[in-house]
Formats: structure tokens, C-alpha cells, sequence
């Protein structure tokens, strides 16, 4: 048996309904039981138990989770609820809890959430990115494609891609995908998800790495609500240390609901000899109204030939903003790869485009290092 | 301006990609009606990154949002000219609507107020081309109920780029836009690419009504000048089909290359 289960629960019939599925669940057995916290921090220890289920729509239990994790070092605790909750989510993560699960659960979104909460915990540490060109066509998909791989193979931790492009998102054809559930789905379903049963709607491209992805015809768009956007990206944020939103050009309002709901937002703008970069301080203007746009808005030119610091200086001069990136134009590798559906598979990992977007992943990485060091 | 019993014809220039070309293609295309002596006026639609102006190197006072703004408040007291801009070259003028100034008007921007700006518009002049955003927007939408014809240009380079292609004009078509009403036009067929160009006719189930020439040199240089290609003394191939396909809108088209195989289409449509 891998996980030796507790579980606190204080409705009889709950309790009954949970422990049956637990004993009929694959590698899980039912160590002990109890109706409230007090009972199962004074007994369960003599079970060992290593993973803890611990319901907390009794309000007051929230307040054990740190003393169950001091107890139980060795033990993942997950928080059970009836319905999801962004706030309380973020508590119990913050309290210690590995996850958090709506019950009832059956067997297999109980073991998805021990496999998918287990070794990283839930996202308390998911950063969002989204990716937004102002005027289309910047190859910002491209981008996200592969920094999504080069994240997940630089952090080893999971990767989240949402194609939020509610028109034209090109994800699914670029990784070759048939979803049967997008985006649409995802937000019409959200109410009854929670991050466990969200997962299955991100199908996985490689391993760490799970696209959502977007409408397949354009008259969907309408379906995709913004309050249910915003609570879709806020549940995949447990799910996700890293979350890349693909945004639709143009200021409206998903695109501005995906920019406030993200940690960093990339302005990627294509270099063509027209006005690129007045576009881009166009756009940049209206990131102004955020107090720490400063931090949270970076820039990335693609096709930037020769694609050198030199050139990024140039650029950074004319635009008067500190760029991030500068991409190389590789149009036939990208053609190529995009039409194969192959798009972060293909793109050879020695060419100055993959390699490029490496460094963009280590910057990414980096910062965070510096962020756990501090806390 | 005098008004007339008959209106103006619009011509929407629309895509499902962005940097497909459609701004060359619109102010090429209201340079070169101008040209034939139409009364053209060019209306830039594409609110918050629109690049007519930028193009034609022209500073607007006024923009669509004033109009919009005209019209909502007293339709009667409005009046076009003091919202346009005029472009001229030599002895070819046109008239300019700029798209607004700030990205705040941009949003604040009534689709029926634009309409009736159009409609005004449609009393006097000749042509009217609309240039407009990659999206199936309100506004979008609206324009192209109005328009007698939508040109919508493609380029055949990415697959992803083609998948949006069909998308739209099935979108198009799911409307009840008639066949033709729409006008595929290609821009850049020589592009590096591996698709071909019968493969993507196929799976549009439609035939391209015109093909432009790759000549990103001659675009980017009547960019830079702010000369429109059919305006410059020097011939390029790319403004030459421009005009070829101005004179396919105008009926002009003299009997030769086209007509052949022009009829035996048609014909087939007929039938179809």
C-alpha cells in the first residue's frame, strides 16, 4: 500500500461515503478515521499515516492544518470542501496543506490529486505570464510553445499554456492537438471543477507540459465570460508552478482581464520596418495606469535581425523601455515545425531561436531563486 | 458636399491574420480609384493600432471618433468634411477618416454612430474603402452587412495562418454573406513556403479572385516614402496588381489574360 490514509470528517454520512472510496481506491488504504482534528492529532499517530484528509468546510479545522503538519511531517495533507474556493484554497496552502479536493471525490480524482499535488504541492508559487501583442502577428505563440518546454525541463516542475487567443488560437494546431475540451468548456464548467477535475480539460503535450486550448470557431468567443476566466486562471494556478497565457491582440476587455489576472505580462511585437515600436509604446502607455508597471510589463522584439545585444540596445533606445528579449527570425525552422503540428518538438535545440528563448527561461527561473531566498 | 441619389460603394478589406498587408492594400487601392477621378474616401478601422496615417505620412485633427461623436450627439449638425483628412500626391487627392488618436477613444467607440458615419459617407463618394482589425468584432461585423464587397486578403504561409482563413470565411458564409460578396485576394504568393497554393483553394473550396506579387522591398519602400505604390512614377510589380485588381472592382478589366479562364469559373458557378 503507498498512502496510508486518515481522514477527519464530521458528517456521519460523509465520512461513511469517503472511507468507502478510499478503501475501494488503488494504492490508498483507510488507516483511521475521525470526526474532528482534536481526535485524529492525538490518535492517529500510532498508524503512521502519510497522507491526511482533513474536511475544512467546518470552518475551525483550517486552523489545524500547521499543527497536523508539525505532527505529521512525513504525511501530505490535502483539504477537503464541498465546493471550490480561491481564498480558502490559498489558505490552506498557505497554512501548510499539499492541495485541496472537493468531496465527494471518486477514486480517480483522488489518486489525480495525490499524483498531481504530492510532489510539488499546489501552486503557491505559480506565476502567471501572458503574452500579449498589440497589433497580431508578433510570433508569440511560437515563443510560448517553447519557453513552456524549456520551463518545464529548467524548473521540473508542471507547466500550464492557455490559449485565451478566443478567435484565432492557433495552440491547438500547433501541437497537433483534436481537443474535445477547450477553453469554452473549461469556463462554462467552472462552478463544478475544482483544480483536479480542471486538469483533465489541459491535455498534455509533453511531460510537465498541458495546453488548454482555445475555441474552435470564432462565434464560440461570446461563451467565454470574463468572471469565469478569472476563476479559471486562479484554479489553474494551483495546478501550474507556471502558467503562459496566449492573449488575443488588441485591447479588449479578455485581454486586459488576462494581463491583471498574470504576475508578468510580455508585449511581443514582430520587427517588420513599419511601426512596431510605436505600437509598442501605444500599448505601453496604457500599462501605465499600474503602479508597478515598471516590474510587471517586459517587452520582446522577434525577428530581430542580426539578433544581438547591439540591436536590442538600439531598439531599448528608440522605444525607450528596457527590452527582455530578442528573438532571431527563423521563419522556415518555425514554418516548417508549425506545419508538422510539431512546434516545440522540432525547433532544434542548437538554433539562436531556441536558444534565445533558453536564456528567457533561465531569467524566468532565476528570479524566482532569488524570491525563495528572501522568504 | 451635395447629395446624391445613388451611394458609394464600400470595400472592406478584411483578414483573419494580422501584418497580412491589409493597409497597403487599402491605401493602394483608394490611391488608385483617386487616380481614375472617383470621389474615394479611405477609413481607417483599425481603432487602436491603425497605420493609414502612419503610412501616408498625413496628420489628422479630426478622427472617426469625432465623427462617431457628431453623430451622437446631433446627427443633423454633422457634417463629414470637418472630420476628414485630405492625402494628396501630385494631382491625386483622396480623402482620409483617420482612426483615434488615443487608445481610450478607441474604446469608447459606438458601432450604429460608425454606420451612420458610413452611410453619410456612401452620399458622397464613389468608393469608400474600409481598412479594418483581424477579428470578427462588433464593429467588424457591422461594416461588412454594409459592404458591397469584402476583400479579404490572405497569404499562404503557415498552416495555423490558412486554418484561421477557412475559419473565417466559413464564419463568413455561416452569416449568410453571399460567394460573391467575398474576394480572396493573395498577397505575396512567391513567399518562402512549402504549401501550395491549389491545396489551400481546395480546402477554402474557393479560388483566389486575385494574387499580388511578393515584392516586400517595394512595400516597405512606399512605407517609408509615404507614397502610395500606384502613385510612384516608378513602375513595381506589386502596384500593378493592385491597379489589376482595382480594374477588376471597376469593370474595366480589358479582355485578355483573365477572361478565359474569368467565364469558364463563373460558368462553373453557375452550375454548381
Amino acid at each position: 500500500m503507498e498512502y496510508r490514509v486518515v481522514l477527519i470528517e464530521s458528517n456521519r454520512i460523509m465520512l461513511e461515503r469517503l472511507s468507502s472510496v478510499i478503501k475501494n481506491t488503488k494504492d490508498c488504504e483507510m488507516v483511521s478515521r475521525y470526526k474532528n482534528p482534536h481526535e485524529a492529532l492525538g490518535q492517529s499517530g500510532v498508524f503512521k499515516p502519510n497522507l491526511i484528509l482533513l474536511d475544512i468546510d467546518e470552518t475551525a479545522n483550517m486552523q489545524f492544518v500547521p499543527e497536523f503538519k508539525q505532527s505529521f511531517p512525513q504525511a501530505a495533507i490535502l483539504c477537503l470542501s464541498s465546493q471550490w474556493n480561491a481564498q480558502a484554497s490559498s489558505q490552506a496552502v498557505q497554512a501548510g496543506a499539499k492541495g485541496y479536493l472537493i468531496k465527494p471525490f471518486t477514486s480517480d480524482e483522488l489518486l489525480a490529486a495525490v499524483e498531481t499535488f504530492g510532489k510539488n504541492g499546489m501552486g503557491m508559487l505559480s506565476e502567471t505570464l501572458a503574452f500579449f501583442s498589440p497589433k497580431g502577428k508578433s510570433g508569440k505563440t511560437t515563443l510560448i510553445a517553447n519557453l513552456a518546454m524549456a520551463l518545464a525541463r529548467k524548473s521540473g516542475q508542471p507547466v500550464g499554456i492557455i490559449d485565451a487567443d478566443l478567435q484565432f488560437g492557433d495552440m491547438a494546431v500547433f501541437f497537433n492537438l483534436n481537443p474535445q475540451s477547450t477553453i469554452v468548456e473549461a469556463v462554462r464548467d467552472i462552478k463544478f471543477l475544482s483544480p483536479i477535475t480542471l486538469n483533465s480539460y489541459f491535455l498534455p503535450v509533453a511531460d510537465k507540459v498541458r495546453v488548454l486550448c482555445g475555441t474552435k470557431r470564432p462565434e464560440f468567443a461570446e461563451y467565454v465570460d470574463l468572471k469565469g476566466f478569472a476563476e479559471l486562471l486562479r484554479m489553474a494556478q494551483s495546478l501550474f508552478r507556471y502558467i503562459l497565457i496566449d492573449i488575443p491582440p488588441a485591447f479588449s476587455p479578455i485581454s486586459v482581464a488576462a494581463a491583471e489576472g498574470a504576475t508578468m505580462v510580455y508585449l511581443v511585437a514582430m520587427v517588420s520596418g513599419g511601426f512596431e515600436i510605436r505600437h509598442m509604446q501605444q500599448a505601453l502607455e496604457i500599462f501605465k495606469a499600474w503602479p508597478d508597471y515598471a516590474k510587471r510589463v517586459k517587452t520582446v522584439f522577434t525577428r530581430v535581425e542580426p539578433c544581438d545585444s547591439a540591436s536590442l540596445g538600439k531598439i531599448e533606445r528608440e522605444l525607450g523601455y528596457p527590452v527582455e528579449a530578442v528573438l532571431p527570425n527563423e521563419y522556415l525552422l518555425v514554418s516548417a515545425a508549425a506545419n508538422n503540428g510539431r512546434m516545440a518538438m522540432d525547433i532544434k535545440p542548437d538554433s539562436p531561436l531556441a536558444h534565445n528563448i533558453d536564456r528567457l527561461a533561465d531569467k524566468i527561473c532565476g528570479k524566482k531563486h532569488i524570491r525563495w531566498d528572501k522568504s | 458636399m451635395e447629395e446624391r441619389p445613388w451611394s458609394g460603394i464600400v470595400i472592406t478589406v478584411f483578414s483573419t491574420a494580422s501584418a497580412v498587408g491589409k493597409t497597403l492594400i487599402s491605401i493602394n487601392m483608394a490611391a488608385e480609384l483617386a487616380k481614375q477621378s472617383y470621389r474615394v474616401c479611405l477609413v481607417d478601422l483599425d481603432l487602436q493600432f491603425g497605420d493609414v496615417c502612419n503610412y501616408l505620412r498625413i496628420t489628422p485633427q479630426k478622427t472617426i471618433f469625432d465623427a462617431q461623436e457628431a453623430v451622437r450627439l446631433d446627427i443633423d449638425k454633422f457634417s463629414t468634411e470637418e472630420y476628414i483628412t485630405q492625402y494628396q500626391q501630385e494631382n491625386v487627392t483622396f480623402a482620409v477618416l483617420a482612426s483615434p488618436l488615443k487608445m481610450e477613444e478607441a474604446y469608447n467607440i459606438s458601432t450604429e454612430a460608425v454606420k451612420k458615419v458610413l452611410s453619410r459617407l456612401q452620399g458622397e463618394y464613389d468608393y469608400i474603402v474600409l481598412d479594418t482589425s483581424s477579428a470578427f468584432s462588433d464593429l467588424n461585423l457591422a461594416i461588412m452587412d454594409l459592404s458591397t464587397i469584402i476583400t479579404f486578403v490572405g497569404i499562404v504561409d503557415f498552416i495555423p495562418t490558412i486554418k484561421n482563413m477557412k475559419i473565417g470565411y466559413d464564419t463568413m458564409r455561416s452569416i449568410g454573406y453571399d460567394r460573391n460578396k467575398i474576394r480572396f485576394v493573395l498577397n505575396r504568393s512567391n513567399s518562402k513556403t512549402r504549401i501550395e497554393l491549389q491545396d489551400v483553394e481546395q480546402l477554402l473550396e474557393e479560388e483566389f479572385y486575385h494574387v499580388l506579387t511578393n515584392d516586400f522591398i517595394a512595400a516597405r519602400d512606399s512605407i517609408h516614402t509615404g507614397i502610395p505604390l500606384v502613385l510612384d512614377q516608378k513602375k513595381t510589380v506589386l502596384g500593378q496588381d493592385i491597379q489589376r485588381l482595382i480594374a477588376k472592382y471597376t469593370n474595366r478589366l480589358e479582355d485578355t489574360e483573365d477572361s478565359a479562364s474569368g467565364v469558364s469559373s463563373w460558368m462553373k458557378r453557375l452550375f454548381k
